[in-house]
C-alpha cells in the first residue's frame, strides 16, 4: 500500500510533480482571470437594489404572491440543459480513462463527446439569440 | 456502434439543418428569418438523397427498412413542410414589416416551429434505424416531444392550447406505458439490443415477464398510432390544432409507432402458431383485438361528425386499425411476394396514407372564413368543386383514395393488407376489415358528395375563401396528383416495400425448434 | 410468477432482497401513478403521476440490470432521467401558460373541444 501513489509519480524526482504544479497554477489562474475579467468587463451599477444583502434579482421583503419575470424560468431551462448534459459526461469520463491512450478508439470517443458538447453550444447560441441572458 | 454511423447520415443532415434553422429563425433581419423554410427544404432534400442511396444494414432485424422508410419520411416531410410554411407568425411578421412592432425574439415562434418539425422528422428517421430499446425509446420521444409544442403554438387561440394540453398529458402517459413495457422486455430477455433480444427469445422462449412487457409497450405505442386503448385524444387534438399541424400529427407519430411496433414484433419473430407464421399467441391476440376495435370504433364515431377535421381524425384511427392487420399477418413465407408480406403492406400503406391524408388536410388548410378562422365544418366544403375546382377535386380524389377506390393509390395499399392477411390465414380479421371498409364508405362519401354534388352555400356569413399562402393549394394538388400518379409507378414502390418488409429472423423455424429441443433436454431430469 | 422471480436472488450483500421485491415496488408505483393520473384533476398532480410512472420503469430497469448483470439497463435509466427532465421542463412551461390563461389548474376547465 505504502508509496503506491509516490511510485507511480516517481518519488524523489521533482519533475514528476510538474503536472500537479501546472494544474494548481491553472486553477489559480482561472480563478484570478475570472475575478479580474468581471472587474474589467462587467457593467457597474450602483443603487438600492444592488446594495441589499440578498441580491437575487428580486426584492427580498414583499408579498410572495407576485408575478416574477419569465426570464427566471428561461434561465432555469438553460440550467437544466447544462445539468442534464453533465449527467452524460460522468459515465463517459469513467469509461474513457479505461481506453488505451492515444489509440484510434480513444480518438473516436473524444470526437463523439465533442459532438455531444457541440449540441450544448447550439443550445447556448439559441438561448443567446432568444435573449435569455439579456436582463433589462 | 461506430459502423452504424454510416447509416445515419440522413439524420445527421437533418439535425444540422435543425440547429441552423433554430439560430437563423431568431435573426433580427426579416430576410434571414424567411430563409428558415428554404433551409429546411434543402436539408430535407439532401436527407432524402442520402437515404435513397443508403445501404441496407445486414445486421438489423429488418435490413432494408431504413432506406425505404427514410425516403418515404423525407418525401412526405417535404410535402408537410410546404403545408406548414406560414402557419405561425404571419400577422406578427406583417406587423413588423408595417413598422407596427419591433422584432422581439421572445415573441417569435418561427424558429421553434420549423426546428421542432425537423426534430420530429429526425426522431422518426431514428426510429427506423433503431437497434436497441434505448435507442427506440429516445427516438420515439424525440418524435413526439416537439409535436406537443407545435400543437400549442400552431394558432393563437385557446383551442390549440387545450388540444396541446390533452396531447401532452396523454402523450406522457403513453410514454410511461411503453417505457415500462420496454423495461419489462429488458427484464424478460436480459438484453436491450434487438439482436440479443431475438437471440434470447430464440434460445429461451417466451416468459411471462416478456409477454407482459410486450403487452404494456403495445398499449403505450397505441397512443402513437392512435389505436384503441389510447385513441381518445385524437379527434380533440386534430380539431384544436391548425390544419397543417393536424396533417403532420396524422402522419409522423403514426409512422413512428408503426415502425416501433414492427421492430419489436420482428425481435419476437413471427415463428409461432400452427404453421410457424404468426406472433406468439398473447401478442397476436392483443394486436387482433386492438386492430378490430380500432377500426370499428374509428369508423363508427366518424359517422356522426360534422367537423371535417374530426372525420379525418376518426378516419386516422380507423386506418391505424387497418394497418395493424398487416402487422398481425407478418412477413409471410420467406421469399414471398408483396401480396403475402404484411409488413411490406404496412410500410406501403404508410406511404399511401401519408399522401392522401396530407391532401385532405391541405384542402382544409387552404380555406378560411372571412373572419380569419379555419374552415372545418362540412358545410365549408359544400360545392367546392364549382367554387374552387382544384381544391374541390383534390378533396374528392384524396377522399376516394382514403376510401380505397380501385384505380387509386389507397386501393393498392389496402389490397396488400387484404391479401397478406388472407395468405397468413387470418380470415376473421379480413372479414372485420372488409365490413369496416364498407362502413367507412358512408362518411367518405360525404366528403366526396358534399364538394362535388352539393350546391355551394349562398352568400352567407360563413363563406370560405382561399388563404394567401400559395404553397397550401399546391400541396393539395400535388397530393391529389400523386394519388393517381403513384399508381402508375406502383411497381417499383411495391418492390421497394417488399424488400423493406423482409425480417431476417423470420422463417428461421429450425432455429426455434432446435432451441425448443435444447430446452426440453435441459429441463428433463438428469439420470 | 413471483416464485419464478424469487428464485433469482441477488448476490451476497443483498441476498435477502430478491428481484421480486423491486418489481413489486416498481409495479405498485406504476399502478399508483396510473390511478392518480386517471382520478386526479389537477394538472400538476397528473403530471407528477406520469413522472412517478417513469421512475417506476427506472427502478425496474436498475433491478433487472443488476439481476441479469447487463449494465445496459442502468444506461437506459440515465437516458430516461434525461427525457423525464425534458418532459418536466415542457410540462411546467405548459402549466404556467395555462394558469395565466385560465387562472385554474383543473383539467375540467378545458372542455371546448367536443364532438
Amino acid at each position: 500500500m505504502d508509496g503506491c501513489i509516490a511510485t507511480t509519480l516517481g518519488a524523489g524526482d521533482p519533475g514528476a510533480y510538474l503536472p500537479i504544479f501546472l494544474m494548481i497554477m491553472g486553477a489559480i489562474g482561472f480563478a484570478c482571470i475570472n475575478v479580474v475579467g468581471t472587474l474589467i468587463l462587467g457593467p457597474r451599477r450602483k443603487g438600492e437594489t444592488k446594495g441589499i444583502p440578498y441580491e437575487s434579482g428580486m426584492t427580498p421583503v414583499q408579498s410572495a404572491r407576485k408575478r416574477f419575470n419569465v426570464r427566471f424560468y428561461l434561465i432555469a431551462m438553460v440550467f437544466l440543459v447544462f445539468d442534464v448534459e453533465v449527467v452524460f459526461l460522468y459515465p463517459w469520463a469513467a469509461t474513457f480513462s479505461n481506453l488505451e491512450p492515444q489509440s484510434e478508439q480513444a480518438f473516436t470517443w473524444l470526437v463523439r463527446i465533442m459532438f455531444f458538447l457541440l449540441t450544448t453550444v447550439v443550445a447556448y447560441l439559441y438561448g443567446f439569440r432568444k435573449g435569455v441572458f439579456k436582463f433589462d | 456502434m461506430t459502423d452504424k454511423l454510416i447509416y445515419l447520415w440522413p439524420e445527421v443532415t437533418l439535425f444540422i439543418t435543425t440547429c441552423l434553422v433554430m439560430v437563423l429563425g431568431l435573426s433580427p433581419q426579416a430576410e434571414v428569418r424567411r430563409l428558415c423554410a428554404w433551409v429546411s427544404a434543402v436539408g430535407l432534400t439532401v436527407a432524402a438523397g442520402l437515404a435513397a442511396n443508403g445501404e441496407p444494414d445486414p445486421n438489423a432485424l429488418l435490413p432494408n427498412i431504413m432506406p425505404f422508410a427514410k425516403v418515404v419520411i423525407a418525401a412526405v416531410g417535404l410535402l408537410l413542410l410546404m403545408l406548414l410554411a406560414g402557419t405561425v407568425d404571419r400577422e406578427y411578421e406583417a406587423d413588423i414589416e408595417s413598422g407596427k412592432t419591433k422584432f422581439n425574439p421572445l415573441r417569435s415562434n418561427r424558429a421553434e416551429f420549423y426546428s421542432f418539425f425537423l426534430f420530429s422528422l429526425t426522431g422518426l428517421m431514428l426510429c427506423a434505424s433503431a437497434e436497441s430499446l434505448i435507442w427506440l425509446f429516445l427516438a420515439l420521444e424525440l418524435t413526439s416531444l416537439p409535436t406537443y409544442i407545435m400543437v400549442i403554438i400552431s394558432t393563437r387561440g385557446a383551442k390549440s392550447q387545450e388540444a396541446g394540453v390533452k396531447y401532452f398529458f396523454l402523450g406522457a402517459l403513453g410514454a410511461a406505458f411503453f417505457l415500462f413495457g420496454f423495461s419489462l422486455i429488458f427484464g424478460g430477455t436480459g438484453a436491450t439490443h434487438f439482436d440479443d433480444i431475438a437471440d434470447s427469445i430464440a434460445a429461451n422462449g417466451i416468459n411471462p415477464i416478456l409477454t407482459l412487457g410486450l403487452l404494456i409497450s403495445m398499449i403505450g405505442l397505441s397512443f402513437k398510432i392512435a389505436a384503441v386503448p389510447m385513441h381518445f385524444y385524437t379527434a380533440d387534438v386534430y380539431q384544436g390544432a391548425a390544419s397543417p399541424v393536424s396533417a403532420m400529427l396524422a402522419f409522423v407519430p403514426k409512422t413512428a409507432g408503426f415502425i416501433a411496433i414492427i421492430t419489436i414484433c420482428a425481435a419476437v419473430g413471427w415463428n409461432y402458431g400452427p404453421n410457424h407464421t404468426s406472433l406468439p399467441e398473447g401478442l397476436r391476440l392483443v394486436l387482433w383485438i386492438t386492430a378490430a376495435l380500432t377500426m370499428t370504433v374509428g369508423n363508427m364515431l366518424a359517422l356522426r361528425q360534422r367537423s371535417v377535421k374530426r372525420i379525418l381524425a376518426y378516419s386516422s384511427i380507423a386506418h391505424s386499425g387497418y394497418m395493424l392487420v398487416g402487422v398481425i399477418a407478418g412477413p409471410g413465407p420467406v421469399g414471398g411476394s408483396f401480396t403475402s408480406n404484411g409488413l411490406a403492406a404496412v410500410l406501403f400503406y404508410l406511404l399511401c396514407y401519408g399522401f392522401m391524408n396530407v391532401g385532405t388536410f391541405a384542402v382544409l388548410a387552404s380555406l378560411k372564413h372571412a373572419d380569419g378562422s379555419e374552415a372545418d365544418d362540412i358545410d365549408d366544403i359544400r360545392g367546392l368543386c364549382s367554387t374552387h375546382p382544384l381544391l374541390g377535386w383534390s378533396m374528392v380524389l384524396c377522399a376516394l383514395s382514403l376510401l380505397g377506390m380501385p384505380p387509386l393509390l389507397g386501393f393498392v395499399g389496402k389490397l396488400g393488407l387484404f391479401t397478406s392477411a388472407i395468405s397468413a390465414g387470418e380470415y376473421a380479421i379480413v372479414i372485420v376489415l372488409g365490413l369496416n371498409s364498407a362502413i367507412a364508405a358512408v362518411y367518405y362519401l360525404r366528403l366526396i358528395v358534399t364538394p362535388y354534388l352539393d350546391k355551394p352555400a349562398e352568400q352567407d356569413v360563413l363563406r370560405v375563401e382561399k388563404v394567401g399562402i400559395i404553397t397550401r393549394p399546391m400541396v393539395a394538388v400535388i397530393s391529389a396528383a400523386s394519388v393517381i400518379g403513384l399508381v402508375l409507378v406502383a411497381q417499383p414502390l411495391i418492390e421497394a416495400s417488399s424488400r423493406a418488409g423482409v425480417a431476417t429472423r423470420h422463417g428461421d423455424v429450425h432455429a426455434v425448434e432446435q432451441a425448443a429441443a435444447l430446452r426440453d433436454d435441459i429441463n428433463e431430469p438428469r439420470p | 410468477m413471483l416464485e419464478v422471480l424469487a428464485q433469482g436472488a441477488f448476490a451476497e450483500p443483498m441476498a435477502s432482497i430478491t428481484l421480486a421485491h423491486y418489481l413489486v415496488l416498481s409495479g405498485a408505483m406504476f399502478v399508483l401513478g396510473l390511478v392518480g393520473f386517471v382520478t386526479r384533476r389537477n394538472l400538476i398532480i397528473m403530471f407528477l403521476c406520469t413522472e412517478m410512472m417513469f421512475q417506476a420503469s427506472g427502478l425496474a430497469l436498475v433491478a433487472f440490470a443488476r439481476y441479469s448483470m447487463n449494465l445496459d439497463g442502468q444506461t437506459f435509466v440515465i437516458f430516461v432521467l434525461t427525457v423525464a427532465a425534458a418532459e418536466a421542463a415542457m410540462g411546467l412551461a405548459l402549466v404556467v401558460l395555462l394558469f395565466r390563461k385560465q387562472e385554474s389548474l383543473s383539467a375540467e376547465v378545458w372542455n371546448q373541444l367536443k364532438g
